[in-house]
């Protein structure tokens, strides 16, 4: 109910009519597995360098149907977010506005629901530019696959002294084959990967051995 | 990302731009335990390649293969349009999805791409076979010199005249001798004793310290091969004394050392015709079985090992029974060899199998002391005793031809499942030594009885699922657990035994017995007995089976474990898998056809 209400109040706050279609209805089955590579964790000061988005329609992941991008920044990164997601200042100025890329990605995503890992804070970095531009935070629904590997792996017994949620936990649980990490596509792909197979199981209810 | 290894076949063949537009149409496929993934008799919008998880290959209720990560299927479901399989996910499974579309506009504009889809299993079989050599320069460089066959070291007295010398180093057979004068030794070659005589005009009671060099190039025993080569190089020399600390063991040639880069088969014939005696002959026969590996290593095929390997085995019988056999039936009888050596089809040294026709009765006391002395000898060259005592050492394999005629008609009349065995053992066999005329008469009798025998033929050919484990398929005997990580498959019994056995009645039908299984199956598609195309495959297929097991038994050895016959599914890369399921499928077909012909139920 809450969720009815601030989404109707965010469609009336929503500044753009051409972005109506943010609050259709989700074509069935399809969800948007994304990241964000960003020059830091502070979504207040930082800003996004590096977005990749693929669809998912039913048990596919449509890598052919990619959205992926390098946005060039005003604020430099960290030295320590360099190190993560590796793209130099160089190749930042060869990105595009993220003036431009955000209309971009807000059509490829459309209302589809998105899938991230700790969707919470790639949705508050795309949120960033939305209210400036649209009056109103990214309406769509955030699935997040730590929250669904927490459910598989501890959810039915609270004795666990040490939680392991991290990205390579998940992807070793899964036996999912690493990629290259930090790069926007490729954490993109393997949390799709990750998503369909946590959702499988889910489904069938088969929990995440220890 | 990396949809497909494009470092791996087929892919391999692909430039870097059909790879890269491949890749930006690639979708990836989940897949739940239990889904199928390709469906048997059907076509597939998809190339798939296996990114994590199983995927089993099944037909009916038989399990063919697993698959697993870098594994592509399936490439008949995509091309022509009929999977031969199903294809079932036995895991949570991902795939990348590469477009049928793109796969088939590749497999016409890519002729080496194309031809991946579309070989036969032969021609699959000579991409894997061309694999490089492997490291073997390094390994043979690596060794001692101890280890390198040498010339032993032949002593001389300086005082010794040229053609003494000459004749010694001649009956020890090397071509150079170590000259001990006093407290110095020195070294004359032939060359050299052939220089003093013919250009110096030297007479030939010279003493041999005149013309000996005295400033002997050695190496040490414990050395590397390659210093050796170095050695040689440095000095010049083509030859080097051998030192084990101060005295002088004997001489390495740099053919010696060539020798271990390419086998020494062409030197072996000469040593089994000069054996004198059985232990002689015993250490040529070890080394015909060290050159197998050396042979393999430098990528020498299976087919053309096993050739040379028979050949060389057939010779050292021959000379055995030359040693042994007695002036009473020497030339009055044919020494044959059956199973795999008959055939020439032996690699790795097996039981013996092999039997003995005479013309006319002999002295019982010769043939006694014959038949034992024979088996022993061979066992003492390394062929165990056949444990169905099927050798020269049972009379029943050792007789005179009207006797032996005698009992193969009454083999055909039995028509027990133990007759039709000994008929098929019969089948291969091949003449060694001695009169081959009796060999071929009784082979001849062999195919005149089975002519119209259909019953016979029958009982015969029911043998070739002998092997066959019922209501497991094709493959599947080992293959109980879904997860089972460590698969394995016994080649001889799924794959060669029913290509050998099955060619082997047709031939015994259509009177093709000589030579090979390869051979007969060339034969029998001239005779119009077989499709020439699968006679093909079917050569192929046991060539795939043949090299497999090769390498399986010389890795075994290895691991000091001679059931060389299992493989372990999961050592094999994803082409030779995939070439194994096309080589499994030929056979499934093959017993199809054996069945079908000779009405066999229950296939």
């Amino acid at each position: 109910m809450r969720r009815l209400v601030r989404r109707l109040y965010a469609q009336a706050r929503l500044s753009d009519p051409a972005y109506r279609f943010l609050f259709d209805e989700p074509p069935h089955g399809e969800v948007v597995a994304i990241d964000c590579e960003t020059t830091g964790l502070d979504p207040h000061v930082d800003e996004i360098i590096a977005i990749a988005a693929i669809r998912i329609r039913d048990d596919r992941i449509l890598t052919s149907e990619r959205f992926q991008a390098i946005a060039r920044t005003s604020r430099k990164s960290s030295p320590e977010a360099i190190k993560v997601h590796q793209l130099l200042d160089r190749d930042i100025e060869q990105g595009r506005p993220i003036g431009e890329l955000v209309p971009e990605l807000l059509r490829f995503i459309g209302p589809r629901p998105v899938v991230g890992y700790y969707t919470a804070f790639d949705k508050s970095m795309i949120s960033k530019y939305t209210k400036a531009y649209l009056g109103i935070p990214l309406p769509n629904e955030a699935i997040d696959i730590s929250g669904m590997y927490y459910d598989l792996r501890y959810g039915h017994d609270w004795g666990h002294l040490t939680i392991d949620l991290s990205f390579r936990k998940i992807a070793h649980d899964l036996e999912i084959p690493m990629l290259p990490q930090h790069d926007a596509f490729n954490d993109a792909l393997m949390t799709a990967m990750m998503y369909l197979q946590l959702r499988d199981m889910a489904r069938r209810g088969v929990r995440i051995a220890a | 990302m990396q949809a497909f290894d494009a470092l791996a076949p087929p892919f391999d063949r692909l430039s870097h731009d059909e790879a890269e537009r491949l890749r930006q149409h690639a979708d990836v496929g989940y897949f739940r335990p239990g889904e199928r993934v390709v469906t048997q008799g059907r076509t597939s919008g998809f190339l798939h390649v296996l990114l994590k998880g199983t995927v089993e290959v099944r037909n009916g209720d038989g399990l063919l293969a697993v698959l697993r990560a870098g594994d592509t299927f399936d490439a008949r479901a995509v091309v022509h349009g009929e999977a031969g399989e199903d294809f079932i996910a036995a895991e949570e499974t991902l795939c990348v999805l590469l477009p049928r579309d793109d796969i088939i506009a590749l497999v016409h504009s890519n002729a080496a791409f194309g031809a991946f889809f579309y070989a036969e299993v032969s021609q699959k079989l000579d991409a894997l076979s061309a694999r490089p050599g492997g490291d073997i320069a390094d390994s043979v460089l690596s060794a001692r010199v101890r280890d390198c066959r040498h010339a032993p070291a032949v002593f001389v007295d300086g005082s010794a005249t040229m053609g003494a010398t000459g004749r010694a180093m001649l009956d020890a057979g090397v071509d150079a001798a170590f000259v001990r004068d006093g407290e110095r030794i020195g070294i004359v070659t032939g060359l050299k004793l052939t220089r003093a005589l013919v250009i110096e005009g030297r007479p030939i009671e010279t003493h041999v310290r005149e013309i000996a060099r005295f400033e002997v190039v050695s190496i040490e025993a414990e050395d590397r091969l390659a210093d050796a080569l170095l050695t040689m190089t440095r000095h010049n020399k083509r030859g080097i004394a051998v030192k084990d600390g101060d005295r002088f063991v004997g001489l390495l040639r740099d053919i010696d050392i060539l020798g271990r880069f390419a086998g020494n088969s062409q030197l072996m014939p000469g040593r089994i015709a000069r054996a004198s005696c059985v232990d002689d002959l015993a250490s040529v026969a070890s080394d015909i079985a060290e050159q197998v590996e050396l042979l393999y290593r430098q990528g020498v095929r299976a087919d053309a090992i096993a050739e040379i390997t028979s050949d060389l085995n057939h010779r050292l019988h021959a000379r055995i029974f030359d040693l042994l056999a007695p002036a009473s039936f020497r030339d009055a009888s044919c020494l044959f060899l059956m199973g795999s050596e008959g055939r020439g089809e032996q690699i790795v040294r097996t039981d013996q199998d092999n039997g003995l026709l005479l013309t006319s009765a002999a002295p019982a006391s010769d043939l006694d002391a014959f038949r034992f002395a024979f088996t022993a000898a061979l066992e003492r060259c390394g062929f165990p005793a056949c444990p169905g005592n099927i050798m020269v050492r049972n009379p029943a394999w050792s007789r005179t031809l009207d006797s032996f005629l005698e009992q193969l008609r009454q083999w055909a009349f039995a028509g027990t499942p133990e007759a039709a065995m000994n008929i098929a053992i019969f089948a291969d066999a091949a003449p060694a030594a001695g009169d081959f005329g009796l060999l071929s008469q009784a082979k001849a009798v062999l195919v005149d009885i089975l002519r119209g025998e259909t019953r016979l033929l029958a009982q015969l050919a029911t043998l070739v699922n002998l092997a066959k484990n019922p209501g497991t398929g094709l493959l599947g005997t080992m293959l109980t657990s879904l997860r089972l990580r460590h698969d394995r498959i016994d080649l001889k019994r799924e794959g060669i035994f029913p290509i050998v056995h099955g060619t082997r009645v047709l031939a015994l039908e259509h009177g093709a017995l000589a030579g090979s299984t390869s051979r007969r199956i060339k034969a029998l598609a001239e005779h119009g007995a077989l499709d020439a195309r699968f006679g093909q495959e079917l050569a192929g297929a046991l060539q795939v089976f043949t090299s497999l097991r090769l390498r399986a038994q010389l890795e075994g050895a290895y691991r000091g474990n001679d059931n060389g016959s299992a493989l372990d599914l999961g050592a094999l890369t994803a082409i030779e898998r995939d070439v194994l399921r096309d080589a499994s499928r030929v056979v499934a077909r093959f017993r199809e056809l054996i069945g079908l012909r000779y009405g066999l139920a229950s296939l």
